[in-house]
């Protein structure tokens, strides 16, 4: 298919297997989750940008977009965003913060880091998936991202 | 004090000083004749000096030297040779100079003596009176409240008034003539030298003094000191004024100490609020999760075995999505509720009319398709935070719409109850379905609801947060009602301050 192989690999930085879980399902039915990689926790997502740990033998190219959950253990959410946009060679990464909080104050502080985007997740299912899939679409698909990303 | 008086008038009428110059003269002359007449020579000259010093004496030294003219020549013509006339011979020229010399002589030293008589005398007068004012400014200063004593630059009290009586609880007759420091064991501010070099410097100084009265008791007093210099310039004596501050001191210290209790009770609220933001943060992020989970997942299992189960487990699967949502709006709407409590209000003044009809436009697509009679009165200017108040209205207006619903025909009032307070009172008026004036305090309690959620919807925030909202503008909120005879919502808040400075 032709989306299938202009498709970029999508890093998920989520900490709860639920929501990992229905983001997949919803990124699975309109077929963008076949490449996506899943952090657990900041730490690992930082692993896995800076190519280290159990991440030391992946490919060097960057993910296309990453989907980043604000409270994360370890390292949390707003503080891998700061790490990768005062980093030159990943600083382009385009980053859109995937939450369930609608404060303000981690909105402010978000932008202020220099976010992409910036998405609650809704409670709705059917919402929940639309937000997803439409996530998914624009920045694996419609977005051209920055070079140096997998692009298949 | 009427003798000297009397003399001093006496001798300044001219006339009369003059006058007893001439008749001390004549009663004089007229003695002497008679005198010679009798046989008795040499008598008139010692009278002529009586007479002169007796003019000298009560008249002056001007009518003194008339009379010693007057008698030099008398002298000559009525008793040295020859008599009846003025000439002298050389014989008797020795007699009549020794005369008239010793007649001045008389009238030099009795008008010396006269004159420091009389200052002698004026000197006394000034001195009365001045006792006299001293006496009277003596008692003026008992008279005040403050204490005034005055001390020698020794400590020794000089000067004891009643205010100081009062104050410290000695009598003049017991602080006069003491030292003060042993007497009030003063405790200065700063040390005593620095206080007497600013004092000698300035000629004045002021401070809270510490102090014990005759009973024991410490007071404080504030001090105001005034150095008096004598005539050489030499600090003679300190005159303090003061008065109790002990009182005022204690209050003072209570002030600070319920002002400390205030800052820390005042860190430990904003430390709550903190701890409650955290909360609502808390709520706002780890309560959705689990229930995006939970509507995900049965949604995901609807769409796997709805086909195959049968419509009882498909109404329970409809039922746990219908619930999560429920939870969902809930969790919003307290969010929204504790966003009140935190936000800072901006106020303005604003048009009450044009905010209701503002929110009237929000509600609209609840009125869609039904019957309602709008009636909207004169409404005045609101002081306040708009965007709080228009939820207020909103919240108040789709209520009424609400529980309107089962009514052919809807009515709605929202109006002014103007009274003459000096709050502004506004109401929104129905004709639904109302509520037990039993339960009416439950009507503002967040969660409380009155009616079940399948005859009317809603979280039991709604009414919560108009209470909210009010009570943070320092207003009140009220109902009436009966139970299908409508509800009233009142709330008043304070009015925009005079109309004075409306444009």
């Amino acid at each position: 298919m032709e989306t299938m192989n202009k498709l970029g690999r999508i890093l998920l930085v989520e900490d709860d297997p639920k929501d990992v879980e229905l983001t997949l399902t919803a990124l699975e039915e309109y077929n963008l989750a076949n490449e996506v990689i899943v952090a657990r926790d900041g730490e690992e997502a930082l692993d896995y940008l800076y190519s280290r740990g159990k991440f030391k033998t992946r490919s060097s190219d960057n993910p296309a977009v990453m989907l980043l959950d604000l409270k994360l253990p370890k390292v949390d959410g707003l503080e891998v965003l700061k790490q990768i946009k005062s980093e030159e060679k990943l600083r382009m990464i385009p980053v859109v913060v995937l939450t369930s909080s609608k404060e303000e104050k981690d909105m402010v502080a978000s932008y202020k880091l220099g976010v992409n985007a910036y998405v609650v997740k809704p409670v709705d299912f059917h919402e929940f998936v639309n937000a997803i899939k439409e996530l998914g679409v624009f920045w694996a698909v419609i977005n051209e991202p920055p070079p140096g990303s997998v692009r298949k | 004090m009427a003798r000297p008086k009397l003399r001093l008038q006496f001798a300044h009428s001219p006339v009369l000083r003059y006058g007893l110059a001439v008749a001390s003269f004549a009663i004089a002359l007229g003695l002497g004749l008679l005198a010679q007449r009798y046989g008795f020579h040499n008598v008139a000259d010692p009278l002529f000096l009586f007479a002169i010093a007796i003019t000298v004496w009560y008249a002056g030294i001007g009518p003194g030297t008339l009379t010693v003219a007057l008698s030099g020549l008398a002298d000559t013509y009525f008793f040295i040779e020859p008599i009846y006339s003025i000439y002298i011979t050389r014989d008797d020229l020795p007699h009549f100079v020794i005369f008239v010399l010793f007649a001045s002589l008389l009238t030099g030293f009795a008008a010396v003596r006269r004159r420091v008589e009389a200052e002698l005398l004026q000197a006394r007068d000034k001195l009365e009176i001045e006792v006299a004012e001293r006496t009277q400014q003596a008692s003026l200063l008992n008279l005040t409240h403050d204490s005034i004593f005055v001390r020698d630059m020794d400590f020794v009290i000089t000067f004891w008034n009643l205010g100081a009586q009062e104050l410290y609880g000695w009598t003049a007759e017991d602080a006069v003539g003491k030292h003060s420091q042993e007497l009030l064991q003063t405790a200065f501010p700063a040390p005593l030298e620095d206080i007497h070099r600013e004092l000698l410097r300035t000629g004045r100084w002021e401070g809270e003094l510490k102090r014990t009265t005759a009973d024991g008791m410490q007071v404080v007093v504030a001090g105001r000191w005034a150095l008096r210099r004598d005539e050489q310039e030499r600090p003679a004596a300190i005159l303090e004024t003061s008065n109790d501050i002990t009182e005022r001191k204690r209050r003072e210290q209570e002030i600070e100490s319920l002002n400390l209790e205030l800052a820390k009770r005042s860190t430990e609220l904003e430390s709550i609020n903190k701890e409650l933001e955290a909360f609502a943060y808390s709520i706002s992020h780890d309560l959705r999760a689990p229930l995006r989970h939970m509507a995900g997942f049965t949604e995901l299992l609807q769409k796997k075995v709805s086909s195959v189960v049968d419509e009882k487990s498909n109404r329970y699967i409809a039922m746990i999505l219908d619930s999560a949502k429920r939870m969902g709006n809930l969790i919003d709407d307290l969010l929204a509720f504790s966003r009140i409590g935190r936000a800072e209000t901006q106020k303005t003044l604003f048009s009450l009319t044009q905010l209701v009809r503002e929110a009237l436009t929000e509600v609209r697509q609840d009125t869609e398709g039904r019957n309602i009679a709008w009636k909207i009165g004169a409404l005045p200017d609101f002081y306040g935070d708009r965007s709080m108040l228009r939820l207020v209205l909103v919240n108040l207006i789709s209520n009424a719409i609400k529980f309107t619903r089962t009514r052919p025909q809807a009515e709605i009032e929202i109006g002014c109850a103007d009274g003459k307070s000096d709050d502004l009172v506004a109401f929104i008026r129905d004709n639904g379905v109302g509520f037990d004036m039993k339960y009416v305090n439950k009507l503002f309690g967040v969660f409380q609801r009155l009616h079940q959620s399948d005859e009317f919807e809603g979280t039991g925030i709604g009414l919560a947060t108009v209470q909210r909202i009010i009570h943070r503008h320092g207003g009140k909120v009220w109902a009436e009602g009966a139970v299908d005879g409508g509800a009233t919502f009142y709330f008043s808040a304070p009015k925009p301050r005079g109309h004075l400075w409306r444009p």
